[in-house]
């Protein structure tokens, strides 16, 4: 492994959601101690399954792992954090000031960037406190900090304004100023993370596009601010000699291949690591220490005689029955990126426009080649298209060409930051996707994307202004609503939420739905995409990848949703009407 | 010299721009505190979703949120009186109970309209 060659003392592992991150930093820690170095292994993960890897609770604080000499762990809850962030802030006035009043405080520091930059003040004391580390050759961490939160850091404006002063603008960092570490610390962090003696970033992707495009924004992103080390690895490759005459392992080989190759050129140039598809989960040491080796996997089972799904398993031309019997209204379909949002919204949009329904579907996938097809094809369908990168550009421009017209260059440089937070093109899309949603009173609108739940809590801040109108057209008897009450009502609107039959992504979608009940949005159906198991592979490696999904499957089915489908990985990429309409049913050739 | 202190609404920035849109008002607002600051005027701002124990322990802005709620904000104390209530003070109501020369505020005033974006 090219990535494990003379590496320096800090070690990151970045990659979205199930691409095997916190599996591979947990390898390469064991690799590092065997060889005889000290090292300790820090996880983030909020499904950390460290302390399962290795048996042993390790928790909040550096734990010895016994069997690995040389090894201690210590896992970090950002979310945990970020919750003890918010109750020392809001704490000592509950009781003392009105209910709503702390509840909007708890919305305010309830977003992404809380937990983001509590993460980064617990790395910051294992980055530049001495006494904590000074025994450890190499520190391993399963995730990085975001472009977005370093440059933060790095703004003049951001120190003098409110952390130093204690009082005045906040912006994005608000956070930090609740936490207690120095500024002179924060500065140190930043430094060492974009030393390349001391730190390597490694980008951990998987062979698909999707999450090879995003790997390629975040190099960017962070060589652009000064991590230039970084080593890209590509794992859970299906090797060519464990096809064994399967149609779908063929294609899955082929269509992997052609990721790899159509990847951008600014990530052919990083050193390159591929890692094999294993047919194992990754518990245990034993399965740790096969991961980086090209070895035959061990105890490989006999799996021909393995269950899989049970055909009763509900489809998704199932759910687009109930949702047909509505008549209109708002399908969305929300998830992390490259679970299959477009595809899925696509199918459902067919299928209802086969039913005769009128139907508008609209996307927001930046390759949306997969919508193009489909225009035209068929009469009551109307596909149109928002270009996330566009809005946001034009609404962050907007922003800064009216209302930073006036500011001086230190205000300017951070409103340019507040407005490359996460949230803003959330709220950009969101924007530029409302004219369409209005048309849900007459037809079928289907989206791809959906606002999170923090989102609507924030744009609804103007929302205690619409309870107002509410209460006074009450009495008037005037019929109206406001979009946030189009969302609530499961009448009018259906959220679908899409994830895949893997740990993270299921947690994560845990997490998207947690939200979206914050706002008071109850997720209408979920969507297993992409699944193994609904395919019925021959390959004996992918029926025991496919035999793994099952305890994700049923804990969607029992303990997520209140209804759900599972679709198929298919052969051929899903497009066109034909295809799309084979997903719905599953109609596998 | 009086104090003048505002209690601004709860926002993760006091650009703004985390919200549905970015308040013009926030944006000038912030602008006109930076200038009465210049020119000696001594005001404080505190967030309340930063600074809450500040809104709590103020028995005038406490009380206004007991009885309106959170619409109330921003509310403008000037040495602990209330002045304003539900919207931002204008340049000239900050010269004004600063007690700033008025010559200093028609001339800021005068150049920022010239920079056409403000007015």
């Amino acid at each position: 492994m090219r990535f494990l060659e003379n590496p320096p003392r800090y070690l990151f592992f970045t990659g979205k959601g199930g691409v095997g991150k916190t599996s591979i930093a947990c390898a390469c820690a064991v690799e590092l101690a065997d060889a005889g170095k000290t090292v300790l292994l820090v996880s983030t993960d909020p499904a950390s399954n460290v302390g399962q890897v290795f048996n042993v609770a390790i928790g909040n604080k550096i734990t010895p792992i016994v069997t690995v000499p040389n090894l201690s762990a210590l896992e970090i809850d950002p979310q945990g954090a970020a919750q003890a962030y918010r109750d020392r802030i809001v704490g000592p006035v509950r009781g003392v000031l009105p209910d709503d009043v702390v509840k909007g405080i708890e919305e305010q520091l309830s977003g992404a960037c809380t937990t983001e930059i509590a993460a980064f003040d617990e790395f910051t004391g294992l980055l530049t406190d001495s006494t904590l580390t000074a025994g450890f050759d190499h520190i391993v961490f399963d995730t990085a900090p975001t472009g977005h939160t370093i440059r933060l850091l790095q703004l003049p404006g951001a120190w003098s304004g409110f952390l130093e002063a204690g009082k005045g603008d906040a912006s994005c960092l608000g956070p930090l100023a609740g936490l207690e570490k120095q500024r002179s610390q924060y500065k140190a962090a930043v430094q060492a993370l974009s030393d390349p003696a001391l730190t390597r970033l490694v980008l951990v992707a998987r062979a698909q596009a999707a999450t090879l495009r995003e790997a390629s924004r975040t190099h960017q992103e962070l060589a652009d601010i000064g991590l230039s080390q970084q080593y890209l690895v590509i794992n859970g490759v299906l090797s060519a000699s464990e096809l064994k005459g399967d149609p779908l392992a063929m294609a899955i080989h082929a269509r992997e291949d052609l990721a790899i190759s159509n990847m951008a050129p600014v990530l052919r140039d990083l050193p390159l690591d591929s890692i094999a598809l294993k047919p194992f989960n990754l518990v245990g040491l034993n399965a740790l220490r096969h991961l980086l080796n090209e070895a035959p996997a061990p105890d490989a089972l006999s799996t021909s005689s393995i269950e899989l799904i049970a055909p009763s398993a509900p489809n998704l031309s199932q759910l687009v029955d109930d949702i047909a019997t509505d008549g209109h209204g708002l399908v969305m379909l929300m998830g992390k990126g490259g679970v299959g949002k477009t595809t899925l919204a696509a199918a459902v949009a067919v299928e209802l426009a086969h039913r005769g329904l009128s139907v508008h579907l609209t996307t927001s996938d930046p390759a949306a080649h997969l919508a193009q097809t489909l225009d035209g094809t068929l009469e009551n369908l109307t596909v149109s298209r928002i270009d996330p990168h566009e809005v946001t550009e034009r609404y962050r421009k907007h922003v800064l060409d009216t209302k930073g017209a006036n500011l001086d260059a230190e205000g300017r440089a951070m409103l340019e930051e507040d407005l490359r937070s996460p949230c803003t093109e959330e709220i950009a899309v969101f924007q530029a996707f409302s004219r369409i949603i209005r048309e849900a009173g007459k037809k079928f609108v289907v989206m791809d994307t959906a606002p999170t739940g923090h989102t609507l809590l924030l744009l609804d801040a103007t929302g205690a202004y619409h309870r107002d109108i509410v209460r006074q057209m009450g009495e008037t008897g005037v019929h109206f609503t406001t979009p946030m009450m189009q969302l609530q009502d499961p009448k009018q609107t259906k959220v679908m939420i899409v994830t895949l039959a893997e740990t993270t992504p299921v947690l994560e979608a845990a997490n998207l739905q947690a939200d979206l009940r914050r706002a008071g949005i109850e997720p209408w159906a979920w969507v297993i995409n992409n699944s193994l198991a609904a395919a019925h592979p021959h390959s004996p490696l992918l029926r025991q990848r496919a035999r793994n999904e099952l305890r994700e499957i049923d804990a969607v089915a029992t303990q997520h949703a209140r209804r759900h489908a599972v679709v198929p990985l298919l052969t051929e990429e899903p497009v066109g009407v034909e295809r799309l309409r084979a997903l719905e049913n599953r109609k596998i050739s | 010299m009086k104090t003048i202190q505002i209690f601004d609404p709860a926002m993760c920035c006091s650009s703004g721009v985390c919200g549905v849109d970015v308040d013009q008002n926030l944006v000038t607002f912030a602008a006109d505190v930076d200038w009465a600051k210049q020119n000696g005027a001594q005001i404080e701002r505190f967030n309340l979703s930063q600074q809450p124990m500040a809104f709590a322990e103020n028995a005038v802005v406490k009380g206004l949120l007991e009885r309106t709620g959170q619409t109330v904000l921003p509310v403008t104390l000037v040495d602990g009186q209330l002045a304003l209530a539900g919207r931002y003070p204008s340049r000239d109501d900050l010269a004004r109970w600063a007690g700033v020369q008025a010559q200093a505020a028609e001339t800021a005033t005068a150049s920022c309209c010239a920079g056409g974006s403000c007015c």
